[in-house]
């Protein structure tokens, strides 16, 4: 009888592990009330976590908004079905941030087949078939930091200093528009020399550290560093740190996070970073207008703000830090 | 309570048949449990159908498997010669990205330099392979001895065959590739690095663990290394930069069959007879379950072994293929973990780590199981960190669902006994022994 027995018990681990997935049975859907799905390519990590944060913060909001969010766990064909799930589960409305362009494409005009309004966020998609794209202009935002570097080093025309750029990924579009916008401006200045050739740091803190750790080593004068994010620069900050070199050396970040880029420039850290805003609170409104039966506008580009040491304590105190 | 012998012997006839039900279909519990639970907890759409169950629901999870249900396929073989294959991530990488630069560039580039000698490599093998076949069918016909001549002369004919198939491939280098020519070079460059790794494993005589492992990371190089440093994304879109004819990988048949599920279908249906009915799919089973008998009963067992690993490349690269389809892309880092879901899927599936026992209707539910799971849990909209936990918890309840020998299971339950009360247990361990004596 052991066997039955051991059975019963396996049996019944299932039934109790399935048991609560069984009756989480969703209700039908009231006329109005909006649900609306959201679609994440990831939440680990720090710039998604704020994004999800104002989305949800914007969906409280609104009593007539039920949020769907699915992670994408940074895998295409992951995201792919999850929003394959919401074409099935009819929702009104999706927002959409691809993990790129390509692989998302197809499911985001089969959303829109399926008569599903598509709100891309951040990345956009290869195809016109979408509702509406919102996001951040990396160009823009390199050029805020190549502007503010050009005055830091002297001023137009007169600007003198050598710049170590920690790249995000030489594979990804927005590291190329972060540098791309950065040298519209630094490379008018014959006065600035750049060290190192295109080193990327695959946006992370510990790669930066390294990097920046021989660049130390290698040259004798370094005047300003510009991480294509905040924990980059950090991390060159450390790496200068612990060489004894921070204070000769400027250190410049992307993405003005709250709880990462905007608190280094508030400790002097960082000397200042340069706001890639989430898409997150904008998305959900712009669905609610799109539901309402509102024309919208085709593309909106958020503006960056750069933030330094002036303005940090502000944001910092509107974001209960 | 009493000796477990008497009770065996008490117990009726009905109930030893009705375990003999339950052990014969026990395979198909955990999946059918699954179904229920699906169709029991799915949302209902706003025309009062049931979503799970719908028509679309079904075929999108039939689309969504057939990736790594394909990886999976080559995996239960590698799995039942008791070898392991970690490299099909890179390998099904590196095809998504072959096969995306054959179909957007034009003129010579990295993609043919991997290609053409791996289509080399695939021909020389199947027309020597065919050859030497049709000669020993044709001796056996006519009782006659080996030629000795004979096998070098199907030595160069395969070369001199092999070189010219590959020159035609190398030819088409300047226009874009069709559908057809995809299915044939991709799959040969997985071939390629899979019987690489079948030769560093049984000619080094090294782990399997370790050689493939080896080749994930280097595959994942090449991978890199082919798409080119500023293009980790290679785009495909039919129609514009790609044929048309690509199409057919990703169109579904009447509107709801998905093609990339169709194949995955067949290839199963295909794996499925080679293992039960012909002498390879023995062999792989002799191998699995004592490598050393096998060898001392004349099964060839480096060729086998090599021939496994390189339908594992073979499989994963094919795979590609379809990822190429479905997301109308290929990039060096398409197959990430893949790896693990195939060796989970196929564990599932009732297939013994351990090497020779196990079987393709197994991955089978292993792959089904896997593919409802997430959809179930994304239909629920269950968060998706408690999607992380209870994934690793069903996970090990099906495998133990699938578990074929329970007396792992009943030793630790009768170690439990011992703690309780003791006499009771050595009396029942004595009788055990009594019982074995007679």
């Amino acid at each position: 009888m052991s066997i039955t027995r051991r059975q019963f018990a396996t049996w019944a681990l299932a039934t109790a592990l399935i048991a609560p997935v069984a009756f989480n049975m969703s209700s039908a859907q009231a006329k109005d009330k909006y649900t609306i799905g959201f679609s994440q390519v990831t939440t680990v990590e720090p710039w998604r976590v704020q994004f999800n944060k104002d989305l949800e913060a914007e969906a409280k909001k609104h009593a007539n908004v039920e949020l769907l969010v699915a992670d994408g766990q940074d895998k295409t064909e992951k995201q792919v079905a999850d929003v394959e799930n919401f074409i099935r589960q009819e929702v009104d409305a999706i927002l959409i941030s691809p993990k790129e362009s390509a692989g998302l494409t197809g499911v985001v005009e089969k959303a829109m087949d399926a008569g599903i309004p598509v709100i891309v966020l951040d990345r956009n998609v290869d195809t016109e078939k979408y509702t509406q794209w919102i996001g951040g202009d990396n160009v823009v935002i390199g050029e805020a930091a190549g502007k503010y570097a050009v005055e830091r080093l002297g001023g137009k025309g007169k600007a003198k200093g050598t710049v170590v750029e920690v790249w995000g990924g030489l594979g990804t579009q927005a590291s190329h528009d972060r540098s791309n916008g950065f040298h519209k401006y630094t490379d008018a200045e014959p006065g600035i020399k750049y060290l190192l050739d295109k080193q990327s740091g695959d946006w992370k803190q510990d790669q930066a550290y390294n990097i920046m750790a021989t660049a130390l080593r290698n040259h004798e004068d370094i005047t300003m560093v510009y991480g294509h994010n905040d924990p980059m620069a950090y991390g060159a900050y450390l790496a200068a740190k612990d060489a004894g070199r921070e204070k000769d050396i400027l250190f410049l970040g992307v993405d003005g996070l709250p709880n990462e880029g905007v608190q280094w420039v508030n400790k002097g850290e960082l000397a200042a970073t340069f706001l890639y805003p989430t898409p997150g609170a904008e998305g959900l409104r712009q669905a609610l207008k799109v539901l309402a039966g509102e024309k919208v506008e085709k593309k909106i580009v958020l503006g960056t703000e750069t933030i330094t040491k002036e303005n940090a304590p502000a944001i910092l105190k509107a974001n209960g830090l | 309570m009493t000796d477990p012998g008497e009770r065996a012997m008490s117990s009726s006839n009905t109930m030893e048949w009705l375990k003999g039900v339950v052990k014969a279909t026990k395979l198909y519990w955990g999946l059918a449990l699954l179904f229920a639970v699906g169709v029991l907890s799915s949302p209902v759409s706003s025309k009062g159908h049931n979503i799970f169950l719908s028509f679309g629901n079904l075929s999108d999870v039939f689309r969504q498997i057939s990736v790594t249900g394909i990886t999976a396929v080559g995996m239960t073989l590698v799995i039942l010669i008791a070898g392991i294959d970690l490299s099909v991530g890179s390998v099904l990488a590196l095809g998504s990205v072959v096969c995306a630069m054959l179909l957007t560039n034009e003129g010579w580039s990295s993609a043919y330099l991997l290609g053409v000698p791996a289509v080399f490599l695939l021909a020389f093998f199947v027309v020597l392979g065919t050859m030497s076949f049709a000669l020993r069918v044709q001796r056996r016909a006519v009782h006659a001895e080996a030629a000795p001549g004979m096998s070098k002369v199907a030595l160069v004919v395969a070369l001199v065959a092999a070189l010219l198939i590959a020159l035609r491939v190398a030819s088409n280098s300047g226009s874009k590739a069709g559908v057809l020519l995809v299915l044939l070079v991709v799959p040969a460059v997985g071939l390629m690095l899979g019987a690489i790794n079948g030769v560093v494993i049984v000619g080094g005589r090294l782990q399997p663990f370790i050689v493939t492992l080896a080749m994930m990371v280097a595959g994942l190089g090449v991978a890199r290394l082919t798409a080119g440093q500023n293009t980790a994304v290679w785009p495909v879109y039919t129609g514009s930069n790609a044929t048309e004819d690509f199409e057919a990988l990703r169109s579904l048949i009447f509107g709801i069959i998905p093609v990339p599920g169709v194949i995955f279908a067949g290839i199963i249906v295909l794996f499925w007879i080679i293992l039960k009915f012909t002498k390879f799919g023995r062999y792989i089973y002799a191998i699995g379950g004592n490598e050393e008998a096998a060898r001392l009963a004349g099964v060839p067992v480096w060729r086998v072994k090599i021939t496994v690993y390189a339908i594992s490349g073979y499989l994963a690269a094919l795979a590609g293929i379809l990822y190429v389809a479905q997301y109308r892309q290929g990039k060096p880092d398409a197959g990430m973990g893949l790896e693990l879901d195939a060796i989970a899927a196929v564990v599932i599936g009732g297939t013994s780590l351990m090497g020779g026992r196990g079987s393709m209707i197994g991955t089978l539910v292993g792959v089904l199981i896997f593919g409802f799971l997430s959809n179930i849990l994304q239909l629920n909209n269950i968060d998706s960190n408690t999607q992380l936990v209870l994934k690793g918890i069903i996970i090990i309840v099906a495998v133990l669902l699938q578990e074929r020998r329970s007396s792992g299971w009943m030793f630790f339950l009768s170690q439990l006994k011992v703690r309780n009360a003791p006499d009771r247990s050595v009396t029942s361990q004595q009788t055990e022994t009594h019982r074995h004596g007679e």
